[in-house]
């Protein structure tokens, strides 16, 4: 009990070398996660603003990119750090991509609204 | 321990984001709003109690319980995932985009503070600074270009005259209930996953594991000799050389402690590096970087490439090359239908 009681309750930054990772911490980093891609699908089905609904991606990306880092530490891994490096040039990409193409659809329509263009879909007998 | 009160917990913050997501302008929406805030939030710590008491609940090999064995509960990463998680509701349900957009800085941060908690100080700041600082203020562009004009026909639309309150398609969700629903089996399959009966999860690394971990951070130096050669000058000045490899390795780990043979004068002697010349977290996640995955890397800079190259095709304004333009180009006459007597001529099929 002493020996629990000598560490430290708040510890945000290590001394350095690898240390065990706190599976407590670990599960709760994952219970954001999750949280947060269930929030970012939501977000993503609910909002009708097309630049909303891409903003919802990019939280759903956040989450995952958590799980990675978290994951990482787990396994004692600096490759799950290099994968959140991968999803934010994703990210980028998609953001540049995706914001031309809402910015050209709202020329065409003076709307954002997602449902502007629901006549591209299949006629629904 | 029965994985209901887990799934309860969900069902609770789902019914509090479904209540979070009614107009604040209809009758009693503001009441409800409330009342959801109250609702998820308890959803949300009920949840967070329940995994924390789970991960804690498992023991070592040994026997004893973890919590003990690691000094307690990672109050930091609960703060930081309540700032996470209220955000992205706050997110989720704002009637204002460019609002929105600030409440998804708040989660960038939040995310980036859970980041340093997991010892990963590099991609906390990249984060920061790609998100919140690039990408984000993109986002923010693209809100203020497409800014909705008083007069447009989707303001002020629905309940009352709200101009204000913004356009109607950012007011009213669709299918709230449905979107919910589906969310919450998400959020049931994900922690279904994750925390019952997830192996992976409930197994601490040996420490064996922990000493191989620790010896491959000491072997990555191997590959910087500047930097060791500079460390191992730090400790022993008048060394002489390079450091002179041992069984194939310049560093040879025993008990987390690196030492490196140098000669000083004529003698060798092994020298023990001290903990602060350990590759420090950018160090570690470059060496990866480009050593591990040397073609991943090359991908990540080709659609980056393809990316700019889509945005300029995409922003370029369309220019309409009509018959005439297709005449001035070719060096030929104007059909051109301002001139009647042109248009005369060329009814008659005459030539002028």
């Amino acid at each position: 009990m002493t020996h629990s009681m000598a560490q430290p309750m708040i510890q945000l930054l290590a001394e350095g070398g690898v240390t065990a990772p706190s599976l407590p911490l670990i599960h709760a980093t994952l219970f954001v996660s999750v949280v947060l891609f269930s929030i970012g699908m939501i977000g993503f089905l609910t909002r009708r603003n097309m630049i909303m609904m891409f903003l919802c991606t990019e939280l759903m990306l956040q989450a995952a990119c958590l799980a990675f880092v978290a994951f990482g530490r787990l396994h004692m891994d600096v490759s799950g750090q290099v994968m959140v490096i991968f999803v934010l040039t994703v990210a980028a990409a998609e953001a540049a991509l995706a914001l031309g193409l809402v910015v050209l659809l709202y020329r065409k329509k003076e709307t954002l609204s997602s449902e502007a263009w629901s006549e591209l879909r299949e006629d629904v007998k | 321990m029965t994985p209901y009160a887990l799934y309860a917990a969900g069902l609770i913050g789902a019914i509090g984001l479904y209540l979070l997501m009614r107009p604040s302008d209809t009758p009693g929406g503001t009441q409800t709003r409330i009342l959801g805030t109250l609702i998820g939030l308890a959803g949300v710590a009920f949840m967070f109690v329940e995994v924390l008491s789970r991960a804690s609940a498992y023991t070592l090999s040994d026997g004893s319980p973890l919590s003990t064995a690691f000094g307690g509960m990672p109050v930091p990463s609960v703060i930081l995932g309540m700032a996470a998680i209220a955000a992205a509701t706050r997110m989720v349900t704002h009637q204002k985009p460019v609002y929105a957009a600030l409440y998804f800085i708040l989660v960038v941060v939040s995310t980036a503070g859970l980041f340093l908690t997991l010892q990963a100080e590099f991609m906390a700041f990249a984060l920061i600074i790609v998100y919140a600082g690039a990408i984000l203020i993109t986002y923010m562009f693209v809100l203020m270009l497409a800014h909705q004009s008083p007069s447009s026909p989707d303001i002020g639309s629905g309940w009352g005259g709200d101009v204000e309150g913004g356009t109607r398609y950012d007011r009213v969700p669709r299918e709230p209930f449905v979107a919910v629903l589906i969310g919450f089996g998400v959020l049931a399959s994900l922690s279904h996953a994750y925390f019952v009966d997830n192996a992976q999860l409930q197994v601490k690394p040996s420490d064996a594991a922990v000493a191989t971990a620790n010896a491959d951070l000491w072997h990555s130096l191997e590959t910087m000799p500047r930097r060791l050669k500079a460390e191992v000058k730090r400790v022993v000045p008048d060394m002489v050389g390079e450091p002179i490899a041992v069984d194939g390795q310049l560093i040879q780990v025993r008990d987390g402690k690196a030492t490196v043979r140098v000669m000083v004068g004529d003698q060798p002697r092994d020298v023990t590096l001290p903990d602060t010349a350990q590759p420090t977290n950018t160090q570690e996640v470059g060496l990866a970087l480009v050593s591990s995955f040397p073609a991943s890397l090359e991908l990540a800079s080709v659609i980056l490439l393809m990316a700019m190259f889509g945005a300029v095709v995409l922003a370029r304004k369309q220019i309409e090359i009509g018959e005439d333009e297709r005449r001035d180009a070719a060096g030929m006459r104007r059909l051109s239908v301002e001139d009647p007597e042109m248009v005369r001529d060329a009814a008659r099929g005459g030539r002028s």
